[in-house]
C-alpha cells in the first residue's frame, strides 16, 4: 500500500466508527419492526415502514410544512443579509463594533431564541403585542396560517447574521478591476450590482442558500419551544415529526424510514445545486 | 498489501462490527430483580437511585429525605431531577442498558400500559400486601386503578393531577360556580372584558387541549372510550364538547391564546389577566403563595361542572432491572405511609390517601378545608385521558385534530371523525 493510502486509514476508521456505523444501523433498522418499548423483540418487515410513511398524509403535510419554511426563511435571509452585507461592505467606521454586534443572535441557543420568542410574542406579556395593542392592532402570531410564517422570521432573526457574515466575505473577494472597469464604461450602480456584482458572487450565494437551507431543514427547536407543531399540525415540521415518532413513540424503525426518506431527496437537491455551481464555475 | 485489499478488510471488519451490534442491540438484557420485600429498617440497606420530574412535588419528597433516614439510616436515596419533556426518553433508554441506572422511578399514567408491556417494571402485589398497616384500600380508588394491568398492580400513586375549576374570588363568587357547561360558557362570557379574560386556556395542540378538553367531554356526559374499549368520539356529546369549548375561547380566554399551554393560562390567572382556568387542583396551593402574584391568597378550587374530571397521576414503580428493589421499596413504602403522606401533604404535596384529606393536622396546617374537600371530590368522580398502549401517542393525535377545529381550519364534525379514526388506529397496530 502506497504510503499516502495508508495515512487515510486511520481517517476512514474513524469515519466508518462515527458515520458509517450509526448511519447503515439506522438504516437497517428502518426494515425492522424495531421500537424501543418492544422488549427487544425485532422482526425484518422488508419495505413496510417505507411503504406506510410514503402513504401516510402527515408525512407529506410535514414535508410541505418544512419546505415551506425553508423557502421563506432562506429567500428572506438571502434579501436581507445580501442588503447588509452591501451597507457593511461601504462602511467607514465602527465596523468591528457592528460587524460582532451583528452576529449576537447566531451565539444563542436555538431553544433559547425559541422561548424568548414565545414570550415575546404571547399577548399577556410580550412586548410586541403591546406596541401592536398601543397602535389599536391585534395580531395572533401563532394563529391558523401565520404560525409557520412567524416561525420562520424568529429563523431570519437568528441567522441572517450568518448570511451576512458569508456574502460580506464574498463581496470583499471579488476582484477591484471588473467593477472599476464597468463605472469606467458608464454603468450606474444598480447596472454593476446585477450585471457584474451578483454573478461574481453567485458561487458563494450558493454555498450561502445550500447551507442555510440545510440547516433550515433541521428546525426543531423553534417549534418545539413555541407551537409544539400546531395549531393541529399546521407547524409541524419533518424533524418534529421524526422526533415525535422515534423519541415519544419509540417507533424508532419507521422514524428512521421517514429519516432515509427526506435523505434521499435533500442529496436530490444538493446535487442538482453542486451541478449548477460547477456550471457556474466553469463560466 | 495493496489499498484495494486494505479497503476490503476494513469493510469487511466494519460490516461484522455492525452486525454484530445489531444483533446485540436485539438483545439488551433486563434482568429481573424482584428482592425479597424485606425492608425492616434494622437490616435493610443500600443506594436507591431515583428519576422524578422538576416539580414542586418532588422538592417535598426531596425534603423529607433526613426523616427517612431517621428510620433508614442505610439507605442512601439520591434523586434526579428532570423536566417532564425528558423523562420517558430518559427512563427507555435507561432500560435499554444491561446496567441498572435507576433503582426507582415515577410514571405517568400514560406510561404505565406500555411499560409493562416492555417488562420495564415489575409487579408489585406482594410488596404491597407485606406491609403490615400500610393500608392501600386507603388510596383514592382512582388513582389506584391507573397502577393495575390485567388486576395487577404495578406501583402506588406518588401524586395526582386530576383538573378543576379554579376561580378568583375577587372576580367571582361562590354562588356563580358553574355546575354545567352551558352555565360555565355563560358565566366566562359574563366574566369577560377588555382587560380581563373570562377563563384562561390551554389549547395548544396536543397533550394540553386533550386535557383541558376532555373536562368538558365529561362534563358533557361523553367519553373517550365505550363500553366496548374502542374510541367514542364520533358522538352528540363530544360534539357539544367541542363546540363549547371552541365558543369558550373565541368569546372569553385571552386573545391569541391558540398556543397558550398550561403555565401560560397560570400566569394570565395570577395576574389577575383571566377569572378562572380548568387546571391542576393542587394549583391552588401555588396560586394562593403569599408571593405569587397580586391575588394571592384569593384562589378557591371547585369541582368541573357536571362533577367528573380528567384525571392524570404518576405512580411509584421499581424497575425489573432495580439494583437494589428492597430499599428501593422500603422508600416507597415508607412515603406512601399514612403519617408520612400527612406530612407530604401538609407541605403541598398533592393527595393520594383519602384519609390525609380529613386529618386534623392537615385540616389546621394544609390549605383550607374546602380544599380538601374539593379534592376528594374531584378524586371520587375522576377518569384518566387514556387507556391501554400507547396513550401518549392518542392523547397527541386526539389534541392535533381537537386544535385544528379550535383553530377554525377543520369542521368540528371532521375533527371528532378524525380523533375517533385516530384512536381507532392506533389501537389496531
Amino acid at each position: 500500500m502506497q504510503f499516502k493510502n495508508a495515512m487515510m486509514t486511520p481517517l476512514l476508521a474513524v469515519m466508518a466508527v462515527a458515520v458509517g456505523f450509526p448511519l447503515l444501523y439506522s438504516f437497517w433498522l428502518g426494515f425492522t419492526s424495531y421500537q424501543l418499548v418492544s422488549g427487544g423483540v425485532t422482526d425484518f418487515v422488508g419495505l413496510d415502514n417505507y411503504i406506510r410513511v410514503l402513504t401516510d398524509r402527515e408525512y407529506w403535510v410535514s414535508m410541505s410544512a418544512t419546505a415551506s419554511y425553508v423557502m421563506l426563511s432562506v429567500a428572506f435571509e438571502l434579501i436581507i443579509g445580501l442588503t447588509i452585507a452591501l451597507a457593511l461592505q461601504s462602511q467607514k467606521w465602527f465596523k468591528n463594533f457592528t460587524r460582532s454586534f451583528l452576529l449576537a443572535p447566531m451565539f444563542i441557543t436555538p431553544i433559547a431564541v425559541g422561548l424568548m420568542f414565545r414570550f415575546f410574542l404571547n399577548d399577556q406579556l410580550g412586548a410586541i403585542p403591546h406596541y401592536l395593542d398601543q397602535v389599536g392592532l391585534s395580531y395572533d402570531f401563532f394563529g391558523a396560517g401565520r404560525a409557520l410564517i412567524t416561525l420562520a422570521f424568529i429563523d431570519v432573526w437568528q441567522w441572517t447574521p450568518f448570511m451576512v457574515l458569508l456574502l460580506l466575505a464574498g463581496l470583499e473577494s471579488i476582484p477591484k478591476q471588473p467593477l472599476e472597469a464597468a463605472r469606467v464604461d458608464g454603468a450606474n450602480r444598480f447596472y454593476i450590482f446585477r450585471r457584474v456584482t451578483l454573478p461574481m458572487l453567485s458561487p458563494i450565494l450558493i454555498v450561502a442558500i445550500l447551507l442555510r437551507g440545510l440547516d433550515a431543514l433541521k428546525v426543531f427547536e423553534y417549534v418545539y419551544a413555541t407551537t409544539r407543531g400546531g395549531p393541529g399540525i399546521e407547524t409541524k415540521t419533518i424533524q418534529y415529526l421524526t422526533y415525535q415518532t422515534g423519541i415519544s413513540y419509540f417507533r424508532l424503525s419507521e422514524a428512521s424510514a421517514m429519516a432515509f426518506i427526506l435523505l434521499v431527496i435533500v442529496m436530490g437537491v444538493i446535487v442538482l445545486l453542486f451541478r449548477r455551481l460547477e456550471r457556474v464555475n466553469i463560466r | 498489501m495493496s489499498f484495494t485489499t486494505t479497503a476490503r478488510r476494513l469493510l469487511a471488519g466494519f460490516a461484522a462490527l455492525s452486525l454484530g451490534a445489531v444483533a446485540l442491540a436485539g438483545c439488551a438484557p433486563a434482568t429481573t430483580e424482584a428482592g425479597t420485600g424485606n425492608i425492616d429498617p434494622a437490616t435493610t440497606s443500600g443506594t436507591v437511585r431515583i428519576l422524578m420530574e422538576d416539580v414542586p412535588d418532588t422538592d417535598i419528597v426531596m425534603s423529607l429525605l433526613p426523616a427517612f433516614n431517621e428510620v433508614y439510616a442505610d439507605v442512601d436515596v439520591q434523586i434526579e431531577k428532570l423536566p417532564y419533556d425528558q423523562m420517558k426518553d430518559k427512563l427507555v433508554a435507561s432500560f435499554q442498558s444491561p446496567e441498572p441506572a435507576y433503582d426507582l422511578i415515577v410514571i405517568d399514567n400514560s406510561w404505565v400500559n406500555d411499560f409493562v408491556a416492555a417488562g420495564f417494571i415489575q409487579p408489585m402485589d406482594a410488596q404491597i400486601d407485606a406491609v403490615a398497616d400500610y393500608d392501600a384500600g386507603d388510596f383514592f380508588s382512582s388513582l389506584t386503578e391507573i397502577t393495575k394491568v390485567d388486576g395487577v398492580r404495578y406501583g402506588v400513586p406518588f401524586y395526582n393531577y386530576a383538573l378543576g375549576y379554579i376561580y378568583n374570588t375577587d372576580m367571582v363568587s361562590e354562588d356563580q360556580v358553574p355546575t354545567s357547561l352551558d352555565e360555565l360558557v355563560t358565566l366566562s362570557a359574563s366574566l369577560t372584558e377588555p382587560d380581563r379574560a373570562g377563563l384562561a386556556m390551554q389549547p395548544q395542540t396536543g397533550y394540553k387541549i386533550m386535557e383541558e378538553w376532555t373536562n368538558f367531554l365529561y362534563s358533557a356526559g361523553g367519553s373517550i372510550y365505550g363500553a366496548d374499549g374502542k374510541a367514542n368520539l364520533n358522538t352528540p356529546e363530544a360534539k357539544a364538547a367541542l363546540e363549547a369549548y371552541i365558543e369558550l375561547y373565541n368569546n372569553s380566554a385571552p386573545k391569541n391564546s391558540l398556543n397558550w399551554a398550561f403555565d401560560d393560562a397560570f400566569r394570565s390567572v395570577s395576574s389577575g389577566g383571566a377569572a378562572a382556568m380548568v387546571s391542576y387542583n393542587w394549583n391552588l396551593a401555588a396560586l394562593n403563595q403569599p408571593d405569587s402574584g397580586p391575588y394571592a391568597g384569593k384562589f378557591k378550587l371547585a369541582v368541573m361542572p357536571g362533577g367528573k374530571s380528567a384525571l392524570g397521576s404518576w405512580t411509584w414503580a421499581l424497575p425489573v432491572n432495580s439494583a437494589a428493589p428492597d430499599a428501593a421499596w422500603a422508600f416507597t413504602a415508607w412515603l406512601t405511609s399514612k403519617e408520612v403522606d400527612v406530612q407530604r401533604v401538609i407541605l403541598g404535596g398533592a393527595a393520594i390517601r383519602e384519609s390525609s384529606m380529613t386529618d386534623p393536622a392537615v385540616l389546621s396546617e394544609g390549605f383550607g378545608a374546602d380544599y380538601y374537600a374539593a379534592v376528594t371530590e374531584i378524586l371520587a368522580n375522576a377518569a384518566p385521558l387514556t387507556q391501554g398502549l400507547m396513550g401518549d401517542e392518542m392523547i397527541t393525535a386526539v389534541g392535533e385534530a381537537l386544535n385544528a377545529a379550535v383553530s377554525g381550519t377543520m369542521s368540528v364534525d371532521d375533527a371528532l371523525a378524525q380523533a375517533n379514526e385516530a384512536i381507532n388506529t392506533i389501537q389496531s397496530r
